[in-house]
């Protein structure tokens, strides 16, 4: 019986340790797949659209043909939508881009903790992993003003963009729905305060800041309408992302960034709770972590590539606006993420009240 | 059924099994109606009562947050101010519908119909260009020497926005009353000594009213939810409520709190027009007395 019972445990032995060399063979490299690996199966992507999503298909497409997948693409992300999935165990969604907050916000709930040996996050810039994510690219939140406007005397930095005295004209905000942390926090600054050592109450003196640029202040509702309000010139001020400014400025917006303290955003890539191939969604994001994929990526959304190794070729007017080089790096603010993600509830909801003209 | 009423009820006398005949027709419809508004709705509500825990927790938070009032409030009067613009403007376009020969007709029904076509969004933003401080309407008023005003991002261009978009809402069913108007009838008041005004006030627009209560009831219930106009159009204090149920559910996934928020707006719509349904009887009854 013993014997038996010895034998058992040292085959079951065998098997593990058979199992983890296997494992470490297959160590997935960031942007490779087995030929033919996922034939007849189907993924889902989830994204923004426009050419952001387009970008991101024309960066998977070594992996679809490769791999023999076929990818669907849908969108908008909607948190709300993947709740609803999740919640009725009917998950569609197999791959899901979202803001930088979700990930961390609904870590185990409705995104899965991700499996790092099923990933190649080697090549990814330090400090952007998330224990539910990984980084879809990176972007800025940057502070454009009208140059006919301001001419010889340009708003520098944040604490311009907040004093309408010194810079008069009328301000455009990000109102597309949930508040901006990095924002929040510059306001909060002027205030005199601490953006390290925030505290729920503090979110009140940081939007006040903002109440107080006034009834003319424009809250735009999508990047469409920012690039809009630069290229009619109806903002002399405005909070825009570095994709839609660079758009803008290309159809001839006379607008310029003011980099210092430009705001770092990182759309992060998720897998849902739930998915039906959980090593399906984990083989396209280690695809589309690839170097390859993320110059292909960079080429066509002038969004900054999240592998160290890419090198993406780009006009002069699309590198003006990369966020990567060593100098916008430098200028560059991170918002106070451990003080967002669980405050995260409440700032939307003070952020909704002044968006509703509270 | 008494003989000396043969023909009151003929049919279902001789086949009971007729009188079943309406509703399987409706069956569809109320099938239909029953799938995607009844259970939806029942949904919400038992969402609102049942989310995060059972209770009334969600409606003690809507009523204790100003801001929700301030924008319900809100929400009502930029719907009767919607809902009065369209009055004004439907009624002489609708009267001129009726008053015109087939063919200038015609062109009238399609001006009408055009727009309704074209989605509402697009409508929405055509809005925007001709009413931006950049816009035509601006530019057009500077060139003239005026100073230019402000009107996007303002209720005022909310109002303008959204009565353009309902405005077919008011016009049709005004036109199908107005139809229905014998027109001699004015001739009959005004040879009986009435000026054109008072024959008009005393005859024809007692009789229009059915056509002006329906299509208000149409415009300003469509007016309460209305989301993308407000939100092109409007700035922070032209939200609507129907963009803070947006924020509950689709941001902070309060569906709770968003269905206590439905269930508010659809509350205090019912008890407004309970309050209106008697005078609009009342006149309407006036009306056919005269």
């Amino acid at each position: 019986m013993l014997k038996t019972k010895a034998l058992y445990l040292s085959a079951v032995l065998a098997l593990g340790v058979l199992a983890t060399a296997a494992m470490a063979q297959e160590k997935p490299v960031a942007g490779e797949v087995k030929e033919g690996s996922l034939k007849g199966k189907t993924l889902t992507l989830v994204s923004y659209g426009g050419i952001y999503q387009d970008g991101q298909a024309a960066a998977l497409k070594e992996f679809v043909e490769k791999s023999g997948v076929t990818l669907l693409n849908d969108g908008p992300t909607e948190i709300a939508k993947l709740q609803a999935q999740v919640e009725s165990g009917n998950v569609t969604w197999d791959v899901v881009d979202t803001d930088d907050l979700p990930p961390y916000v609904y870590c185990g709930k409705l995104f899965q903790k991700l499996d790092m040996t099923k990933l190649d996050v080697s090549k990814i810039p330090e400090g952007q992993v998330g224990e539910c994510s990984v980084p879809a690219m990176n972007y800025g939140v940057v502070l454009m003003y009208n140059t006919e406007k301001y001419k010889d005397n340009p708003p520098k930095s944040w604490a311009d963009f907040f004093d309408t005295e010194k810079f008069p004209g009328v301000r455009g905000i990000d109102g597309s729905g949930s508040p901006t942390g990095g924002l929040l926090e510059q306001a909060f600054k002027v205030a005199g305060g601490d953006p390290k050592a925030m505290t729920v109450a503090d979110i009140d003196k940081a939007i006040d800041v903002v109440r107080k640029l006034g009834p003319d202040t424009i809250f735009w509702k999508t990047g469409a309408e920012s690039q809009q309000l630069a290229e009619s010139g109806e903002a002399d001020m405005l909070m825009m992302w570095t994709g839609r400014a660079m758009t803008a400025v290309k159809n001839g917006a006379k607008y310029t960034p003011a980099w210092q303290d430009w705001l770092v955003v990182m759309d992060q890539m998720t897998i849902p709770v739930g998915v039906k191939d959980t090593d399906a969604s984990y083989a396209l994001l280690n695809a589309y972590l690839g170097k390859g994929a993320q110059e292909i990526l960079a080429q066509q959304t002038s969004y900054t590539p999240i592998n160290n190794d890419a090198q993406p070729k780009v006009d002069a007017s699309v590198a003006a606006f990369l966020t990567n080089t060593p100098e916008r790096q430098k200028q560059g603010y991170k918002q106070n993420f451990k003080f967002w993600v669980p405050n995260f509830a409440v700032a939307q909801e003070k952020w909704a009240a002044l968006m509703a003209g509270n | 059924m008494s003989a000396s009423d043969p023909i009151a009820q003929p049919a279902a006398d001789a086949r009971p099994g007729r009188a079943w005949r309406p509703f399987a027709l409706t069956a569809p419809a109320i099938i239909l109606l029953i799938a995607v508004i009844g259970y939806p709705l029942l949904t919400i509500v038992l969402r609102s009562l049942s989310e995060p825990e059972w209770g009334l927790q969600n409606y003690a938070w809507f009523f204790g947050a100003p801001v929700n009032l301030t924008v319900l409030q809100r929400t009502f009067t930029i719907s009767a101010w919607v809902t009065l613009v369209c009055v004004i403007a439907a009624y002489p376009y609708a009267y001129l519908m009726t008053a015109v020969g087939p063919r200038v007709r015609l062109v009238l029904v399609l001006c009408v119909l055009i727009p309704f076509w074209v989605s509402g969004v697009v409508r929405t933003l055509s809005w925007v260009i001709l009413l931006q401080d950049s816009g035509v309407i601006n530019s057009l008023l500077r060139s003239a020497g005026f100073s230019g005003v402000k009107l996007i991002r303002t209720q005022t261009g909310v109002v303008i926005g959204m009565a353009q978009v309902l405005l077919p809402f008011m016009i049709l069913p005004l036109y199908s009353v107005m139809q229905g108007i014998d027109l001699r009838l004015m001739r009959a008041a005004q040879s009986l000594g009435a000026r054109p005004s008072r024959a008009f006030f005393t005859v024809y627009l007692p009789l229009s009213l059915p056509g002006v209560y329906a299509g208000a009831i149409i415009v300003f219930i469509l007016s309460l939810g209305f989301y993308i106009t407000p939100a092109l159009l409007g700035g922070p204090r032209s939200t609507m409520l129907s963009t803070l149920v947006q924020t509950q559910v689709l941001s902070l996934l309060q569906w709770g709190r968003g269905g206590a928020m439905g269930v508010v707006l659809l509350v205090t719509t019912f008890v407004l027009l309970a309050l209106a349904a008697p005078v609009m009887r009342s006149r309407h009854r006036e009306a056919g007395r005269r």
